[in-house]
């Protein structure tokens, strides 16, 4: 592998060692052969990609040849009820038989395919049926530039997870929830540098609910996939995004949302702060398959703008093969509006503070109740805590332009 | 020493003047109502007081208990003691009356120099003064005028003025859109404000409102100029004969 490849060679140096075997020495019970076949038959994402116009996949590429070294495991906090299992403990293994993969699609995920090559660690989270769990599980880092937490909820159960994918290069996060379970995923995406990719995909089946809460600051790439497909009849999403970037921050979330059965309900809520010269991405696409009738989803996205240099994308997308459904979606992007800053001022609050309380209700309309909040801001920190402090209220920190 | 004192105000917004060199002095324990027709400058001379962006002081000055805040920023009028009641409250969204409140009483606090009043007994005041004007607790956890009735708007602002005590209100058309019940509630609660230590200036069409609010003096500004000044009298006459006289005499 070149020290430090560039461009066609880093692409090359991939695939050679995609397709070798034998370089990777963690061995659970996973078929990487699979994801092999399909990189060798479809291959890699290549930068002019339409799904990939946002975000230049090379630079991920040469991350992937060289991902940052990931610091020890940090998994905490499992509450009791729960099963644990690291992918390569035997008591993983029939879990892993059952449903890894199961919620993924490798031909619409290639970097979920890159991820099942390089697998490095991984974690499978189980809840029992019927079992309700009232601690969160917090995955952090879990000790690999490629990870996998498959979660499974089993039919009437309930889960919390909170997690914040540090160091990964790419994680993936692959939830089951069985009939009538329901599973609420926090995620907090601090600060980073280095390129970040993901996949968050999750199988929702008959009356089960799966929610995601996810606050993202940006890297210099970082891309969160997120596809959810209900598959069972009832089932429910709820999906909630806010963000704020600064300098050359750049986040492009990449939504699908899919219909599969009747009677599901979507909603979507994002809420944007892109300043500096920042780049911020939200594709929401909402697919109905046929005979998904009664089908009912929403998409709404907002973005305000802090300077002229920083750049929004925002793109609902709806696919419709039923003829019974109620479909909306709406994006707007804009900036603080003057009359609710003078509003504030003319009370005596100060412009840096008036924005900071202006910017906390725009992405308080996506992250809403004092529980999301709370555990959301409190994923924030140090020089990176401008977003937290945005939505937790601390809006003397709050006002300033992203660090 | 005047609490407010507009001397020569010209104001022009988009390169059209709407103020031609307005004098009016308000000293302490007074109530001076602004009458005139719709588009006389009423609503413009309320918004340059108060800072508004927009308006552009041609010259004059203006003057809040002898400090001269003609070119002060928004915030520093608000904190040196002056209140705009608005015509049309600003919504915004996401953030409740509660925490909007509590962030300027703390800018009110500091500027004095004093420290920010701890949340429970804010909370208690807050619930005690919307109590008087007829709000449930609930409003208080409301975005901000967001879903607001037009009642419910004006009494949100008397709230506000009720809380952070300023030295000068301007009121600016707080009677529009309100039923008589509502409109004796925000009489009430600026009866209940006025003292001897801070002034009252309600903009206005109507003389209605100065059955609930006596004012001491009455002016009546058109086209740009307070062309007449009287005690409340004057604003019966308004009432009786409209508008069309001082049209005439424009």
């Amino acid at each position: 592998m070149p020290a430090s490849a560039q461009g066609p060679q880093a692409v090359e140096a991939l695939y050679a060692r995609l397709l070798g075997k034998g370089t990777v020495s963690y061995a659970p019970a996973i078929d990487r052969d699979a994801a092999r076949t399909r990189i060798a038959a479809d291959g890699l994402p290549v930068a002019r990609a339409e799904a990939w116009k946002y975000s230049n996949v090379g630079k991920w590429y040469q991350a992937a040849l060289e991902p940052v070294q990931a610091p020890g495991v940090r998994e905490t906090c499992v509450p009791g009820g729960v099963d644990l299992h690291r992918f390569d403990d035997p008591a993983a293994a029939p879990l892993l038989t059952k449903h890894l993969g199961t919620a993924i699609d490798l031909a619409r995920h290639p970097l979920a395919a890159v991820n099942r090559i390089l697998l490095g660690s991984g974690v499978v989270v189980r809840v029992p049926a019927g079992c309700r769990i009232d601690e969160p599980v917090n995955v952090d880092d879990i000790g690999a530039a490629y990870e996998h937490i498959l979660l499974i909820v089993e039919p009437g159960a309930e889960l919390a997870l909170v997690e914040t994918p540090i160091a990964a290069t790419h994680r993936v996060v692959e939830c089951i929830v069985a009939e009538g379970a329901r599973l609420t995923h926090r995620r907090v995406q601090p600060r980073g540098q280095a390129p970040q990719c993901g996949l968050i995909a999750a199988k929702v089946e008959q009356q089960a609910h799966y929610s995601l809460w996810l606050a993202a600051r940006g890297t210099e790439l970082r891309r969160n996939d997120i596809h959810i497909a209900l598959a069972g009849r009832g089932a429910e999403t709820h999906l909630h995004g806010a963000w704020r970037l600064g300098e050359r921050e750049h986040l492009d979330n990449q939504v699908t949302v899919d219909h599969l059965a009747p009677d599901c309900l979507s909603r979507q809520t994002f809420r944007g702060v892109v300043g500096g010269r920042a780049r911020a991405v939200l594709n929401g696409r909402i697919h109905i398959a046929a005979g998904a009738q009664a089908s009912d989803a929403s998409l709404t996205t907002k973005s305000l703008l802090e300077s002229t240099d920083a750049e929004v994308y925002a793109k609902p997308e709806l696919e419709i093969y039923a003829n019974d459904v109620r479909c909306s979606h709406g994006a707007t992007v804009g900036a603080l509006d003057e009359a609710m800053l003078f509003y504030c001022e003319s009370r005596g609050i100060d412009r840096d503070a008036a924005r900071g309380l202006l910017l906390r209700g725009f992405l308080r309309e996506a992250i809403v109740g004092e529980e999301a909040i709370g555990v959301l801001a409190a994923g924030f920190s140090g020089a990176d805590g401008s977003l937290g402090a945005t939505l937790a209220g601390d809006v003397a920190s709050a006002g300033g332009e992203v660090q | 020493m005047p609490l407010l004192d507009i001397e020569d105000l010209h104001v022009q917004v988009e390169d059209q003047v709407i103020l031609g060199g307005v004098h009016l002095t308000v000293a302490p324990g007074e109530v001076h109502a602004v009458m005139g027709p719709n588009g006389s400058g009423k609503s413009t001379l309320a918004n340059v007081v108060a800072g508004r962006p927009g308006y552009e002081v041609l010259r004059g000055t203006v003057r809040l208990a002898g400090e001269d805040i003609t070119h002060a920023s928004p915030e520093e009028r608000a904190l040196l003691g002056l209140f705009l009641a608005f015509q049309y409250p600003i919504e915004i969204p996401g953030v409740s009356n509660m925490e909007f409140l509590k962030a300027a009483i703390d800018s009110h606090a500091l500027a004095r120099g004093e420290g920010a009043p701890s949340a429970a007994a804010f909370i208690r005041r807050a619930r005690a003064t919307a109590e008087r004007l007829g709000l449930d607790a609930g409003f208080l956890k409301r975005g901000v005028n967001e879903g607001f009735s037009g009642g419910e708007k004006k009494r949100n602002e008397i709230l506000q003025m009720l809380l952070l005590e300023p030295r000068i209100a301007i009121l600016d058309e707080t009677d529009s859109g309100l039923d008589v019940d509502a409109m004796q509630v925000v009489a009430a609660g600026v009866n209940d404000f006025r003292d001897n230590g801070n002034a009252v200036v309600l903009v206005t069409h109507y003389q209605r409102l100065l059955d609930y609010i006596v004012p001491d003096h009455v002016h009546v500004l058109a086209g740009g100029n307070i062309i007449r000044s009287g005690d409340r009298s004057l604003a019966q006459t308004l009432d009786r004969d409209g508008y069309g006289w001082i049209e005439d005499a424009c």
